[in-house]
């Protein structure tokens, strides 16, 4: 069974569709890259998968479990709360808290959704997690002590401290300055190898090839064109792909 | 005759710091609701009182004054705040708390709007629940950007209380005035000025403590 189901996802603002039917799915244990232009719709996909955004149409269903569908009635919010930790998201921007140190960043969520929180347990998840994101000597720094590569490393275990089922990451490496963007990258190569459940959006072509089993590129709302690396960004069979990776490769 | 005017004059300076304390209590939690109700979604909430912010910043505090003290006399033919020096404070509370309940409240909002979405959503995302973004993620960023706003308007407000004297509340500067009657002195009056400058000056201390302590993030 797939861990993730998405079905005839339809999304629209102010009557403008953005979202026009996407579906796709994903096995545990898999990276799925998504690629496609500016405004394609790639965060509208990514915030409808965390419930940031309400789909107009559509289906979503986490191992086997339909935990949204644009028929049913309207989700509570505890619903919601409860649905959405499914998913864990990196957002560009990282979006720390910034009057908490980095350890206070990862272990604030844990801490305070849970019913009787054990401090201790979560602490040591926390500093795990950390470093294991090559951060041991960052966790009592506050976000403004740290550069974007940390700061969004911080981000990526702060959402792992909620053990999220998918792990979705939206341009995780945009907002950073080239020289950063490479110790981000490698973090998530190695969730990768460990099997993480992950769903990539990235501007970064090679990296999408190296790490992911699938890619996705969209265009204009729908899904254009998926597979494997090799399949899409190796040798697409669409126009739209071949023109959006040619746009790449000249650069 | 100075240690008879100082004691007059703390005594007034009392009634001064009294009004003081009791319109920041009251108007900082109220303060707060208006700034709920003017960002809320509804416009049935949202118009009532972003027309009452906009009538009590647009007038001016002694006139607001003369109408809730006079005003229920003049419109209603009952001074519901009877005419002794207790009825004639608690209108003033009640015109300044709405006053400074109003100012108050747009300085919330503007601290509440300055805080980034992204910081809602990395809440939401993370399974927090409103109250707990609002308390835990929010509402620290909000103090530290309103201190330096709140820290003038409260400044200001222990100066407003002077103008409760058009509706003969008794404070500092009433009991100054007094000695130009019954000694025909004038200088005790010019002597408050020394009241108000050293509690703004203590006020302005505790403002940049504050400020200093929440320096240690952006
Ligand atoms: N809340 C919103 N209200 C109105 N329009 C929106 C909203 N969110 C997104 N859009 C519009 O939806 C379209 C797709 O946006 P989206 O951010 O999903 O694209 P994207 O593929 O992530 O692009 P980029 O690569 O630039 O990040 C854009 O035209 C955007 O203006
Ligand atoms: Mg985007």
């Amino acid at each position: 069974m797939p861990i993730l189901e998405v079905k005839d996802i339809h999304k629209s603002f102010d009557n403008e569709a953005i979202l026009k039917g996407i579906s796709f799915s994903m096995d545990a244990g898999e990276s799925v890259s998504i690629i496609g232009s500016s405004g394609s719709g790639k965060t509208t996909l990514l915030r409808c998968l965390n419930f940031l955004e309400t789909p107009d149409e559509g289906t979503i269903t986490v191992h086997g479990e339909k935990i949204f569908d644009a028929h049913a009635p309207a989700l509570k919010p505890e619903e919601i709360r409860a649905r959405r930790l499914h998913f864990g998201l990196v957002f560009q921007q990282f979006n720390l808290f910034p009057q908490y140190t980095a350890l206070e960043n990862v272990m604030l969520a844990p801490k305070i959704t849970a019913e009787s929180p054990d401090v201790k347990q979560i602490e040591e998840t926390a500093v795990k997690l950390l470093e294991q994101m090559g951060l041991s000597d960052r966790m009592n720094n506050y976000p403004h002590q740290l550069s974007g590569g940390q700061q969004q490393r911080v981000a990526i275990a702060r959402a792992l401290a909620l053990k999220p089922d998918i792990l979705c990451f939206d341009e995780p490496t945009s907002a950073l300055d080239p020289e950063l963007t490479g110790e981000v990258l490698k973090v998530i190569r190695g969730l990768a190898e460990q099997k993480t459940t992950m769903i990539i959006v990235t501007h970064e072509m090679s990296f999408a090839h190296d790490v992911s089993d699938k890619v996705i590129f969209m265009d204009g709302g729908v899904i254009v064109e998926q597979g494997t690396p090799a399949e899409v960004i190796e040798h697409p069979r669409e126009e739209r792909t071949k023109q959006f990776l040619a746009g790449y490769s000249s650069n | 005759m100075f240690v008879t005017v100082t004691l007059s004059l703390l005594e007034g300076f009392l009634g001064t710091i009294k009004l003081f304390a009791l319109t920041l209590l009251l108007s900082l939690p109220l303060g707060l609701i208006l700034s709920f109700g003017s960002m809320e979604k509804l416009g049935v909430i949202r118009y009532p009182i972003r027309f009452l912010i906009w009538v009590i910043r647009g007038t001016p505090l002694m006139l607001q004054l003369l109408v809730i003290y006079y005003g229920p006399g003049i419109f209603f033919g009952v001074n519901i705040w009877g005419g002794s020096p207790n009825g004639r404070f608690t209108a003033a509370l009640v015109a300044f708390v709405i006053n400074y309940s109003c100012y108050f409240s747009e300085i919330f909002r503007g601290g509440i709007q300055s805080i980034p979405v992204g910081q809602y959503e990395a809440g939401q995302v993370l399974g927090m629940t409103k109250r707990q973004i609002f308390f835990k993620v929010v509402l620290l960023q909000v103090i530290k950007r309103i201190v330096p706003p709140m820290s003038n308007e409260i400044i200001t407000l222990v100066k407003d209380t002077s103008l409760a004297r058009v509706i003969a509340v008794y404070e500092i500067i009433w009991n100054g005035q007094a000695f130009i009657k019954s000694s025909g002195i004038i200088w005790p009056l010019f002597y408050t000025g020394a009241f108000y400058l050293i509690f703004s000056g203590l006020l302005t201390l505790l403002f940049g403590y504050i400020e200093k302590k929440l320096s240690y993030f952006r």
